[in-house]
Order: C-alpha cells, then sequence, then structure tokens
C-alpha cells in the first residue's frame, strides 16, 4: 500500500498542455478516478504516474520517495490497458506468470501464484487458452490478473471496461472494487463516464483541459460542484445565470427575468457577493410541486416528458427558462400542461462564474 | 536561460527515452552508415573537386560537362525560324539495312535510338522508362483494381513476375528475343508474316525496352495498393453528384491515386539511372553510352587507382538522383510510400464488364504478359539450351549448361562466395535493420528520429555504382581493400544498399504491434531491453525472417559492387560478376552458361520471394513493391 502525491505535475505534447500542474493526494489504499471529457489530460496523467510517459515539469512521490525520474519497470505498478494488452505469442498463464518470472519467483511458487490470481478473477483452469480464444470480459480478468500477480504498490486502469457491453460492465464494475478493497491495493481509475465514476470510486477528481475541476467523493462532487463545468458535467441541472444582490447565510440572486430566488453557495470554499455574477443550479430531484412559500416558485409548462420507470423526467419552460424537473412515475401530468414547482433555497446552488 | 532550459529538457527527454540497448542500437546503426555510405559518398563529391595537386578544383567537372562524348548537345542561335537550333545529337532513331539471302532481299529495321552524349541519353532513357513504365503499370492497375472477370487474379499475381528478376539476368534472356535473328522477328516475320520487315531493337532503346518490361510491375503495384485504398464512397459520392466517365477518374480516382502512382514512378526513375546490368548486356552498343557503363568501364586507372573521370561522373549521377529524389519527396515521402504500401483495408468496387470488352481486356493483359516473361523464357530456355540460330525455340535442349557451371571451379567459388557474403550481409541487415526500425517506430518523440528514418531508406535512391565508387575511394589500400579481399566491401555494400528491405518490413511489423504490449511489459517490471527481447522479438518476428529474406535475395542479385570488386579481386568475386565476365569473356558456351547462372539466381529469388510471401500472408500486401 502506498500513499500518491503529485506536486505542479505538468506533460506537454507540443503546444497541447495535456497536464497542467496538477497537485493531488491519493491516499493508502484509496480508490480515486480520474473522470473528464475525452482530451482533458486524465490518460496522460495516469501514464504519467505509470512512468509511460516523462513529466515535464512537477513531481510524483511514491509514499515520500521521489520517483518522478525513475523507469517504468521499476515503479511497482500494476496497470490495466484499454485494449488490455495481453501479449498474442503468450497463452494465458505467460501473460500473467511473465512478471513473476522477471522477479525470478521460483517456478512451483509462480505456479501456486498464477492459479490463486485466476481464481481470483474467476478464470480457473484456463491458464492454457491464447489470448484470441477468449472473450473480452475474460481478456480483461486476464489484464487484470497479470497487474495483480505482482502484487503491485498501485494499481492503474486506464478506461478498462469501455469495451465491454453494458451489462458486463455494471458487474465488471462491482467485481474490480471488490477486489481492490479486498487487496488494499491504492487504485487510480481514468473513465469518461461519470456515471462508473460515481459507482466505484472513494474520490474523484474531475478534469479539464488538463486541469483539476474540483476533487471530492462522489456525493460532494454531485450535491456540492466548485463551479460551472463540474455542475453541468456531472449529472443533470437547470441552469439559470443571475447575479448575486445580496450575501449572507442565504444569498439572493437576481436572474434575468428579474426574479429574486434565495440559494446558497454550491460549495463551501464558494464566496459570493453581491454584484457577483452567478449560476444558478437546480438538480431535477430538488424540485418539488409543493409550492405556497412564495418564493423559489417557478411556473412552468411541460414540453416533453421521458418516463425512466422509477421516476419522469420533465422538460419544460417559463418562456425565458428551461427546467429539467424529476417527478413522481406515477403522476398524471401530460405536454402542454402548467405546472408550479418550488425548489427550497438549500438545494438552489449559486455557482460563482 | 530559456535556451539553457530547453537543453536541459531536451537532455532529460534524451536520458529518459534512450537506455544504454538504445543507445547501443544507435551507435551500431549510425557507425556502420556512416562508414559505409555516408563517408564513401562525401568522398565521391569531394574527390571530383580535387585537383591533381590535391587542391580545390573544377577541372574535372569542366572537362566533362565540355566533352561532347558526355554532353554534346548546344544551342544555336538562328537568324530565321525557329531561331533556335538544338546541336549535338548524332545518329538517328532507326537505320535500314537490306541484304541479299537465298530466299531473296531481307529488310532489317535497326531501332538505335539517338545519341546525345553520356549525360543526356542517362536522363533521356530514365525518363522514357519512367512514362512507358508509368503507362503501363497504371493501366494493368487500374484494370485489376476497377474491373472483375474471370481469372483477374491470377493475372494480376503473373504481371508482377518481372519483380523476380534483376535486370541483368532479365537483359540477358531479353536480347535473344530482340535481335535481328531473334525470337520475335522468327515469331511475327518468318512465321506469322505480320512484319513487312524485320525489326531489331538495340542500343538505347534496348536498354529502354528491357527497363520498362521489369520496372513496370513497381508502379503497377504502386498503383493498385493506392487505387484499391481509396475509399470506394468518395468514388460514389462524386458519382452521386454527377460525375461519370472520365470525368469521375480525371477528377476523383486519378488525384485520389496519385500519391501513389509517384512515388512508383520516381522509384522506377532511379532504379533506371542507376541500372548498370542491363547496358553491360547491350555492350558494344550505344546502351554502352549511359553514365552508370562509363563510370564502370574507367573506374580504374591503368595504375589500378581510382579514376578522378569516374569519380566526378559518379558525383554527377548522384547528384542527379538526389534532385529528383528531393524534388519528387516534396510531394510523396518514401516514407509515405511505405504507408500507402501497406494495402486497403476498403473492400473495393468492382465492375463487371461486358463480354466483347472482356475480349479485350484479355488481349492487351495477354499481349503485355507475353512480352513482360520474355526475358524470363528468354533466360529459361537460353540456360537449357545446346544451341538456338534463327529458330523460335531451341534445336536441342540439354543440362549441360548447368554441369559446365556448376563444375567450373571459378564459377562455383563465385555462386558460394554470393551465398557466403550475402549471408553475412543479412545477419548484419537484420541486427541493424531491427534497431533501425526500433529506434524509428518506438521512439517517434525524440527530436531528430526522421533522419534516422531517411537514412535507412535511402539507399533506395543511391545509385550502386556511386557506392561502389566511394568504397573503393574510401578504403582502397586499407586493411579492407578489395585487393586483400573481397568480402569486407561487398559485404559492406550489400548491408548499406539492400538494408531499407528488412527495416521496412520490420517497420510495417511494428508498427502494427500496439506499443501498449511494449508498455504493459514494462509496467510489471520488464526492463526496456528485456521488454525488446521477450516480447517485441517475438511478435515481429515472422517480419524480421521475411525482410531478412528479401534482403538477402536482392544481395544475391547485386550487380554495381560486384562486378566492380570482381575486376578487381577475381578470386572473391560474386556471382553476379561471373555471369559479366562469362557473358564476354568466356570461351565457350557463349550466353548459354551465363544464362545457367542467371536461372539459377532467379529460382532462388522466386523462392525466396514466394516464401517470403508466405510466411507473411496478408500482414504485408505489397512486400515485394520494392
Amino acid at each position: 500500500m502506498v500513499s500518491i502525491r503529485t506536486v505542479n505535475l505538468t506533460k506537454v505534447f507540443g503546444d497541447v498542455v495535456a497536464v497542467d500542474h496538477v497537485s493531488l493526494e491519493i491516499r493508502h489504499g484509496e480508490f480515486f478516478t480520474l473522470l473528464g471529457p475525452s482530451g482533458c489530460g486524465k490518460t496522460t496523467f495516469l501514464r504519467t504516474i505509470a512512468g509511460l510517459e516523462m513529466a515535464d515539469e512537477g513531481r510524483i512521490y511514491f509514499d515520500d520517495q521521489d520517483i518522478t525520474d525513475m523507469p517504468a519497470h521499476l515503479r511497482g505498478t500494476g496497470m490495466v490497458f484499454q485494449n488490455y494488452a495481453l501479449w498474442p505469442h503468450m497463452n494465458v498463464f505467460d501473460n500473467i506468470a511473465y512478471g513473476l518470472k522477471i522477479r525470478k519467483v521460483p517456478k512451483e511458487e509462480i505456479r501456486r501464484r498464477v492459479k490463486e490470481v485466476l481464481k481470483l478473477v474467476k478464470l480457473e483452469g484456463m491458464e492454457n487458452r491464447t489470448p484470441h480464444q477468449l472473450s473480452g470480459g475474460q481478456q480483461q480478468r486476464v489484464a487484470l490478473a497479470r497487474a495483480l500477480v505482482i502484487n503491485p504498490r498501485v494499481l492503474l486502469f486506464d478506461e478498462p471496461l469501455s469495451n465491454l457491453d453494458a451489462k458486463l460492465r455494471i458487474e465488471m464494475r462491482a467485481e474490480l472494487r471488490r477486489l481492490q478493497r479486498e487487496l488494499g491495493i491504492t487504485a487510480i481509475y481514468v473513465t469518461h463516464d461519470q456515471e462508473e465514476a460515481m459507482s466505484i470510486s472513494d474520490r474523484i477528481a474531475v478534469m479539464n483541459k488538463g486541469r483539476i475541476m474540483q476533487i471530492g467523493t462522489p456525493k460532494e462532487i454531485y450535491k456540492n460542484p466548485r463551479n460551472e463545468f463540474v455542475a453541468r458535467f456531472i449529472g443533470q441541472g437547470t441552469f439559470i445565470p443571475g447575479e448575486v444582490v445580496s450575501s449572507g447565510e442565504e444569498l439572493e440572486v437576481r436572474l434575468e427575468s428579474g426574479k429574486v430566488v434565495k440559494a446558497v453557495p454550491s460549495h463551501p470554499d464558494v464566496r459570493l457577493e453581491a454584484g457577483d455574477k452567478a449560476l444558478i443550479m437546480i438538480r431535477p430531484e430538488s424540485f418539488t410541486l409543493e409550492p405556497g412559500r412564495g418564493y423559489n416558485e417557478f411556473e412552468v409548462e411541460v414540453y416533453h416528458i421521458s418516463f425512466l420507470g422509477d421516476s419522469q423526467m420533465l422538460q419544460a419552460s417559463n418562456e425565458v427558462e428551461n427546467f429539467i424537473i424529476e417527478v413522481d412515475p406515477d403522476l398524471e401530468i401530460s405536454v402542454g400542461q402548467k405546472l408550479k414547482v418550488y425548489a427550497p433555497p438549500k438545494h438552489t446552488l449559486a455557482i460563482k462564474l | 536561460m530559456g535556451q539553457a532550459a530547453g537543453l536541459s529538457k531536451l537532455l532529460r527527454k534524451i536520458r529518459w527515452e534512450m537506455d544504454a540497448f538504445s543507445w547501443s542500437q544507435l551507435i551500431i546503426v549510425l557507425a556502420s552508415f556512416t562508414a559505409f555510405l555516408i563517408v564513401p559518398l562525401g568522398l565521391v563529391i569531394v574527390r571530383s573537386f580535387y585537383s591533381s595537386s590535391g587542391g580545390f578544383s573544377l577541372y574535372w567537372l569542366q572537362t566533362i560537362l565540355t566533352d561532347p562524348f558526355y554532353f554534346p548537345l548546344r544551342l544555336k542561335l538562328l537568324n530565321q525560324f525557329p531561331f533556335i537550333s538544338l546541336e549535338g545529337i548524332r545518329g538517328s532513331l532507326y537505320e535500314v539495312v537490306k541484304y541479299q539471302t537465298a530466299s531473296g532481299e531481307e529488310t532489317i529495321v535497326l531501332l538505335t535510338g539517338w545519341d546525345m552524349g553520356v549525360i543526356p541519353n542517362s536522363l533521356v532513357v530514365a525518363t522514357f522508362t519512367t512514362l512507358f513504365s508509368t503507362v503501363l503499370g497504371f493501366t494493368l492497375a487500374f484494370i485489376f483494381a476497377k474491373y472483375k472477370f474471370p481469372g483477374s487474379e491470377a493475372l494480376r499475381i503473373v504481371s508482377l513476375i518481372p519483380l523476380l528478376s534483376t535486370p541483368f539476368v532479365g537483359a540477358i534472356g531479353l536480347k535473344k528475343m530482340i535481335v535481328a535473328d531473334g525470337v520475335l522477328n522468327v515469331l511475327f516475320y518468318d512465321m506469322l508474316h505480320l512484319l513487312p520487315f524485320k525489326i531489331e531493337i538495340t542500343g538505347l532503346p534496348a536498354v529502354i525496352l528491357v527497363q520498362t518490361l521489369l520496372f513496370y510491375p513497381i508502379v503497377m503495384l504502386n498503383s493498385y495498393t493506392a487505387l484499391i485504398s481509396v475509399d470506394p464512397t468518395l468514388e460514389e459520392q462524386a458519382i452521386n453528384m454527377g460525375a461519370s466517365g472520365f470525368r469521375l477518374f480525371r477528377t476523383v480516382t486519378l488525384p485520389l491515386a496519385t500519391p501513389g502512382i509517384e512515388a512508383g514512378a520516381l522509384l522506377v526513375f532511379i532504379l533506371s539511372l542507376e541500372d548498370l546490368g542491363t547496358p553491360i548486356v547491350f555492350k558494344g552498343t550505344t546502351a554502352e553510352k549511359v553514365l552508370t557503363f562509363q563510370i564502370f568501364n574507367r573506374i580504374f586507372t591503368p595504375a589500378g587507382l581510382i579514376s578522378q573521370e569516374a569519380t566526378t561522373l559518379a558525383m554527377i549521377l548522384l547528384v542527379i538522383s538526389g534532385l529528383v529524389f528531393v524534388g519528387v519527396r516534396r510531394y510523396v515521402s518514401l516514407k509515405k510510400y511505405a504507408m500507402l504500401s501497406k494495402g486497403g483495408t476498403w473492400r473495393p468496387k468492382r465492375k463487371k464488364l461486358s463480354p466483347a470488352v472482356t475480349l479485350l481486356v484479355y488481349l492487351f493483359i495477354l499481349g503485355v504478359l507475353f512480352f513482360a516473361t520474355l526475358p524470363h523464357i528468354g533466360v529459361t530456355l537460353l540456360a537449357f539450351a545446346k544451341q538456338w540460330g534463327p529458330t523460335l525455340l531451341p534445336s536441342s535442349f540439354t543440362l549441360d549448361n548447368f554441369i559446365a557451371v556448376l563444375s567450373d571451379r571459378e564459377a562455383s567459388r563465385c555462386i558460394m562466395n554470393s551465398l557466403v557474403y550475402s549471408s553475412i550481409a543479412t545477419l548484419f541487415m537484420v541486427v541493424l535493420g531491427v534497431s533501425a526500425a526500433y529506434l524509428v517506430s518506438r521512439k517517434k518523440s525524440l527530436p531528430g528520429i526522421e533522419a534516422l528514418d531517411l537514412l535507412v531508406t535511402i539507399p533506395i535512391a543511391v545509385p550502386g555504382i556511386a557506392v561502389a565508387t566511394g568504397l573503393f575511394l574510401t578504403y582502397l589500400g586499407t586493411p579492407l581493400s578489395p585487393t586483400i579481399s573481397g568480402a569486407p566491401l561487398l559485404i559492406a555494400s550489400y548491408t548499406v544498399r539492400k538494408i531499407p528491405f528488412t527495416v521496412r518490413s520490420v517497420f510495417s511489423g511494428l508498427e502494427q504491434t500496439d506499443k501498449t504490449l511494449d508498455e504493459v511489459a514494462w509496467t510489471v517490471g520488464a526492463s526496456k531491453t528485456r521488454t525488446f527481447f521477450s516480447i517485441v522479438m517475438p511478435m515481429i518476428l515472422l517480419n524480421v525472417l521475411a525482410g531478412g529474406m528479401l534482403s538477402f535475395i536482392y544481395s544475391m542479385s547485386e550487380v554495381s559492387t560486384g562486378i566492380v570488386v570482381g575486376d578487381a579481386n577475381h578470386r572473391d568475386a560474386p556471382m553476379t560478376w561471373k555471369m559479366y565476365d562469362m557473358l564476354f569473356h568466356g570461351l565457350a558456351g557463349g550466353t548459354f552458361q551465363p544464362a545457367a547462372l542467371g536461372f539459377l539466381l532467379m529460382t532462388l529469388q522466386f523462392i525466396f520471394i514466394v516464401g517470403a510471401n508466405l510466411l507473411l500472408r496478408k500482414r504485408a500486401t505489397a512486400l515485394i513493391g520494392v
């Protein structure tokens, strides 16, 4: 087990700053996810940690050891690639045993450990298969076994589930998490799939254009986005621009329609003063159909309904603003219907612009 | 400050990418190429500008450019239309010779071509060879790529046969076909009476004919690959917008296939320019008056030194090919050319032809194939002929030529020499070629790596006779001198000249192997060196083998260095020198014994090329495309 720390880590490709002065700390045994759109630098960050790319600036520490200039093969990472990267000229056993042979582990022990790890990933008896005889899910498990068998200090996952079909992906997700927790290995996981990130991670770092936008638990980044990018990238919401008219425990924000709403800062660190531009964000499930308070109420007309089984998602508007509202699946509602909705001030988040 | 920071960053980058193993790979490649290509070619250029006392001088360049033998062309201003005339061209396109035979008067039309002096001749021959090869090669490629007819795949493969032969071997066979009492005249004049007179093709036109028939497959292969690599939807889109027929061809199909055609044409131009084998076979005619032959003919001074005249000619040849290469490279690099040859990923759409058109297509293709296979048929027949007068086929067949060749002590020693030198050279090519291809493929981010790529690809475009001249200039009188042993320079020459085949095969293998397969080995603890041997090499083994086989067989058939070294040292001469020697200095057997040697070489070549392609199957469609 190891903690990982980066200080001002930077990687440049030509004119593109792929990773831009990233400083963060990943704790012992933590399952840490880098989440962001494609091209945001998350994979480059991971590859720099693995030693596959040279850091142009900044330092990387495993515990207190500076490994910035250490070659990849001495870092003791286990990496699972998006394309699995199984060696086609070796069978399953040889693929997994390769790292042990390099470590000069005795033959008998190699056999035992490969067997153990195959059991762990539920591929008992598959030793003699060649990679092309395996399904995508099985290849995935072999790649995982190969990374696990060397008892790595840290596990690195580069979008490992993106080539699997949806059902298998959800199954493997739970399994990865179970294995990582059982073995207690620090893991860094890269994905562009926010649902995957939310369901698997202890903490998530949302990245955009090489920079960290926010680090937090799944709940934190959903409930308390620090900025507009995180708010829009994670989940759905109703977004209305406005201007802060009074600050304090509760803010008052004047929307462009002239209406003033009560809101709270989106994140404890966000400071908003009167006169600041702000973006109001309300999650679909924060709306209720119980108006009557005289504030934070919106009169809207429904123009689209998505029935999702456990809920209904309404798209509605009041001519100036668009709303996404989650309602009970049993509610009888039709397109064109007018509704009055209420958003409690504590769920009406003001994001600093 | 900024500069210093940039420099230290660069140094860090180099330290990061290059471990001891990579350094040793880089150093052996650079050292070998410096010693056996860069320094020799540099000396060719420098020595051309030496005066007899050792200082800088334009004497030889001036002497050559003002000598009517090399460059007779002069522009003369006239008083009347067209006001300018080009003087210095000698001879005429053809001569008519009449003579009496027992059956009456016979007319022979001798196609001799004009003689414009050595330097213009070389350029004219290369230009016409390129033109004809391109038209022929592209037409065939177009037919095979766009139309469907029974047997098209088989015919396409047969039309690549000329690739299985060096100009030297092919020219021996073709010569027997096109002389006055040769097979073509026997067939078309004596037997079928299709010709009103006999035609003999000789001199420069013969060189153009031989080269066209031997080089068109290069353009064909490249055009074919380019044509089937074009996304068919691009053409469909054009048809959808109303283009059809010739307009579609001119505005969409041709431009898309142009890079492939250009690459092939460039290669043909340079191969024609540097071809020494064909002019040698037609020795005694104007075919002698080309740069390669003149360099070869006067490379040694009577004192056994390298003549300055030949050196200067080699410099001129080198500069011309260099200019052509650089000029065309602006449009299409050899690298891009290599990529184009990787083969199409589309499922090409082929049109069916009406029966009448199919018949026409068959006639055209079979006609081309008839001529294209003449050299090979010729060599084969000659090799097995006991006697062959003015008849269609030899009057009797025998194995005596092979027995004679194999029992001739010098000939069998030369075969042995060739096998040994080529094997050793292949070992070097594999080590150097794999090293270079690995560095180029896996260390793309290192600045300057493109230069290494160019260095190991460019030998395709360097005239062999210039390399030979340079090697002699550099190593005559040193322990590597060919007068002591022919082996070192021949092996060195084979290695630097034929390495592109290995490099390209290995490189394409590496490019098809995902880099993450290396990376994952590093992450589980394998050093880069260990990864290279236990992961990378096993995955590209077939490409290494196939590339090595091609390099081996092209080494066996190397002409330029071989016959120059052979002339200097008969004992260590290779097989190609023996063929040359038997053609002109042989006591008995005439062309039969050299043809037998040529047939052996051709057979070996066939086995190796087919073998290499079988090894790779579909991994490298156009591997034999030079």
